[in-house]
């Protein structure tokens, strides 16, 4: 029953969420009802895993630390911000000291520096992240829920193009080893990690937009629009990805239990992906977390050359700017997303490989 | 068993998305072309709340959808004021009390009609403490303003700001100041509808709750991607000639000229420097020069620049038109302090290119052996076009008075800090009109000023500048800015101007009549797209 169940749901999760990358991709309203039944079935594979699993006290544990690893980001990053030389206000044409000091007042930032630390912190405890000293009466939250999505779209198709590229890939090169499809595989993955972006992107955009016209060159307004900035984020992770799988399935392939099931006469290709693939993915899912934290939160490059209106700029230029509760908060964000990625391939490694106890 | 599930599913999912709509992907989000000027906003506006915001991005948005007592007349040379809000204005015999006829019949966009209440509202807000405005020293000259912002004053009645009636505002000042009509084509001065912004707080700019009264309106702000501005019908000069700005929010100088290119953009106001030589020869390309200027100060208590001598020596080693030229961008080598295209601008100010006449001053100045010459540091704020000019005055300095010096450059705020409290022995600044009258830029280098970051002061230089505010003859002003220019930038030289700023624009040739000015106000009513 309990092996049915899984069945059910974990597929019917992984094909919610296709699906509306699919919607979203080509321009489609997704519905409120698929959003809950995707929201609804996460929450339901998470919960059935990790008690099938027995993780329980594993992620009450994990959820506990991560509590703690929040909070030792959110001071260092305020302390380091009052140790940052020039301040929010500070500009080329100086303001009088009246107005400095009603800005300081309004903001408190005249406050002792423990009273702003408790103020900031009391607020991270109930999701409230403050106002934005540049964006002038605007939320964190709210400049975080118009980015964010945004960041999460580019994000998402980027890392599917790059799992759907590199496995393969590696795969492929693994199995042919040391023939000329090998080497053109890895020759290919390795100028995709050599290659920087900036160079890339603009490349693509003479080639595509300009030259065959079959894209947009910038924007983030339609699926024409899509397909350069994700093939430019996708291509990197995905020759990472690439090079781990092979160098991982090389040593799997060796394995004696891969010999025991040559033996059992099992054919080449039922070897490779029942058996190999499966136990090879392990340091691509040690990737991915931390991967896919980044990649969602907000590229700054490949947003800026783009015009994504993502949240990577406001990483970005929240320092430049000494937006203090904007920097905080986007940090706060990232922060949240590895250490949730984290937690997420942790679980996942013991469904890899069942070997692995997590305690 | 499995696969009949599996289908069973995916069926279910596809079920549920036939409900779905496709969004609009109408181009130029379902704005018709033909009826729509696109320009590129470059970033997010941080706030379209005209007592609050400071930067030019907010500002163009402001300036199109409100408007003050007075505007600039564009096409005048001399940038004269035109009535706007006003329909007049007079002021006594000393310019220190002021009289605004407000135009009649002019309403907001909620049908209210506008009255001399809505001003003194505005400036009320704006020197309010609690509203913390960043502008609110632009209304300083208004007797007791400064008191009310600072909190000594509690009564805003002692203000000297009155609405004598409706359609009369009566404005008293502190001292005389000739140009004060200049500082009311500021954003910072407009009326406001303080019931608005008390109904919606923070809220209040948003398209749903604002209340303006320009020649456009604002019909949609997605935050971080696009704003729309519409025209407005019931505005009360002629109407908009383009019925819809689309502003887009793009960074990145290049991509924008890639949009521009594609037949995305109409109207580029910044292009990317490094391809300044050839995009200044395509036809699309338009300059005008701006009241703004770049130029090098001195730290004048750090040796060896507390001596005047040193400092001339080196403004006159420094070619100016071989950095320009550098530059590609058709900026103007500046001698003066007070920029092209601005009363007062005197091309014959300051001290003009003479190497061998600087090398005569620094030998007389003690360092006759270069060797004894201190080794000095230039520093700048990291930025491309900047590294090109120290680099080149560098060189300069080297070839020319044979003095090595180190560059440093450091992030912008970092450099702001270190420019205020501790200056390098030259150091990199610019400075950009708030309103044209060259007390704008000479009271900038008084002793007193928060902007001189020379330590330089001179009693002689504050008092010239003190008087020329209060006269209103301009022959006279012209003489005393004169010699006020003549202490800064040929006798006592703590600073040493470069170059004129210039505005360069790509304009697509289905724009006509777009608005290119030395103040680089885009007043967009007048624009029309083919």
């Amino acid at each position: 029953m309990r092996d049915r169940l899984y069945f059910l749901l974990g597929p019917a999760f992984a094909l919610t969420i296709l699906f509306i990358v699919g919607l979203s991709f080509f321009a489609y309203e997704v519905p409120v009802a698929l959003w809950a039944a995707c929201g609804i079935l996460g929450v339901a594979v998470f919960v059935y895993y990790t008690i099938s699993q027995n993780n329980v006290t594993y992620v009450i544990k994990r959820s506990l630390e991560s509590i703690l690893t929040i909070w030792v980001i959110a001071t260092l990053t305020f302390m380091l911000l009052r140790v940052l030389p020039g301040g929010p206000f500070d500009q080329e044409k100086a303001l009088p000291p009246e107005v400095m000091a009603n800005i300081e007042k309004k903001y408190q930032l005249d406050k002792p520096i423990y009273t702003q630390y408790w103020n900031y912190i009391s607020g991270v405890a109930v999701a409230d992240l403050g106002e934005s000293y540049k964006y002038i009466g605007r939320n964190i939250s709210d400049i975080v829920a118009e980015t964010l999505p945004v960041s999460i779209q580019l994000g998402v198709y980027s890392l599917i193009l790059a799992f759907i590229l590199g496995i393969p890939a590696g795969l492929i090169s693994a199995a042919r080893h040391n023939t000329w499809v090998d080497s053109l595989t890895m020759g290919a993955a390795i100028s995709g990690v050599a290659l920087p972006s900036f160079l890339v992107a603009p490349v693509l955009i003479l080639i595509f937009s300009f030259g065959l016209g079959w894209f947009e060159p910038a924007l983030w307004e339609g699926p024409a629009y899509y397909v350069l900035p994700v093939i430019v984020l996708g291509t990197r992770p995905a020759a990472v990805i690439a090079r781990l799988t092979r160098a991982s399935v090389l040593e799997v392939i060796r394995a004696d239990y891969i010999r025991t099931a040559r033996a059992k006469g099992l054919s080449e290709k039922k070897i490779l992906f029942k058996h190999v693939l499966k136990n090879s993915l392990i340091p691509v899912l040690t990737y991915s977390g931390p991967l896919a934290a980044g990649i969602i939160t907000g590229t700054f490059i490949i947003e800026q050359i783009f015009a994504i209106p993502g949240m990577g700029k406001h990483l970005v230029n929240s320092v430049t700017n000494r937006d203090y509760p904007l920097i905080l908060g986007t940090t706060l964000v990232f922060s949240l997303a590895l250490v949730l990625a984290n937690l997420v391939v942790d679980l996942l490694y013991s469904y890899f490989d069942p070997r692995i106890q997590l305690t | 068993m499995k696969n009949w599930r599996l289908t069973l599913l995916a069926a279910v999912i596809f079920a549920a998305g036939l409900g779905c709509t496709k969004k609009s992907t109408q181009h130029e989000h379902g704005l018709n072309p033909a009826e729509t000027l696109r320009i590129n906003l470059r970033q997010e506006p941080p706030s379209l709340d005209w007592s609050k915001s400071t930067d030019t991005t907010s500002a163009l948005i402001e300036y199109n959808i409100m408007e003050g007592l007075t505007e600039y007349n564009l096409q005048d040379p001399e940038l004269g004021l035109v009535p706007a809000l006003a329909s007049e204005w007079s002021s006594n015999k000393e310019a220190s009390v002021w009289t605004f006829k407000i135009r009649e019949g002019v309403k907001w966009t909620d049908g209210q009609v506008l009255t001399a209440q809505h001003f003194v509202d505005g400036w009320e807000r704006l020197l309010k403490p609690a509203t913390a405005s960043e502008y609110a020293y632009f209304l300083y000259s208004v007797k007791g303003a400064r008191d009310y912002n600072e909190g000594q004053l509690k009564d805003f009645s002692k203000v000297g700001v009155k609405a004598i009636d409706a359609n009369t505002l009566e404005v008293t000042l502190k001292a005389p100041k000739s140009y004060f009509p200049y500082l009311l084509t500021h954003h910072s001065t407009y009326p406001i509808r303080i019931d608005v912004v008390k109904k919606h707080g923070d809220q209040w700019t948003e398209p749903q709750n604002m209340v303006s009264l320009g020649a456009y309106k604002l019909a949609r702000w997605e935050h971080d991607n696009i704003i729309v501005m519409e025209r407005n019908n019931a505005y009360y000069g002629d109407k908009a000639k383009t019925k819809y700005i689309l502003g887009y929010m793009i960074n990145e100088d290049s991509t924008a000229l890639n949009l521009f290119e594609a037949g995305k953009i109409d109207v580029l106001d910044t292009l990317p420097s490094r391809e300044m030589a050839q995009l200044s020869k395509r036809p699309e390309y338009r300059k005008v020069p701006t009241l703004g200027i770049f130029y090098f100060g001195f730290n004048t208590e750090k040796p060896p620049f507390n001596n005047k001598r040193v400092r001339k020596a080196i403004s006159m080693a420094i070619d100016r038109e071989q950095i320009t030229q550098l530059l590609a961008g058709g900026q103007e080598p500046l001698s003066g302090w007070v920029p092209k295209g601005m009363f007062g601008h005197d091309a014959d100010a300051g001290v003009k290119y003479d190497p061998s006449k600087a090398q005569k001053i620094l030998d007389e100045a003690g360092f006759k052996d270069r060797s004894q010459f201190p080794k000095i540091q230039v520093s700048f704020n990291t930025n491309e076009d900047h590294a090109r000019v120290v680099e080149n005055l560098q060189a300069q300095l080297k070839k020319n008075l044979g003095i090595t010096v180190e560059v440093i450059n450091s992030e912008w705020k970092t450099y702001l800090k270190s420019v205020q409290t501790n200056p390098a022995n030259i150091f990199r600044l610019g400075w950009v009109a708030d309103y044209p009258d060259p007390d704008n830029f000479l009271s900038l280098m008084t002793s007193y000023s928060e902007n001189n970051h020379t330590r330089w002061g001179d009693k002689e230089y504050d008092k010239l500048i003190e008087q020329a505010t209060t006269i209103t003859d301009k022959g006279q002003r012209r003489e005393l800015y004169e010699k006020a220019q003549n202490i800064l930038v040929e006798k006592d030289v703590p600073v040493v101007p470069i170059y004129s700023m210039v505005g360069q624009y790509f304009v697509s040739d289905r724009v006509k009549s777009y608005p290119i000015n030395p103040m680089q106000k885009q007043l967009l009513k007048r624009v029309i797209v083919e």
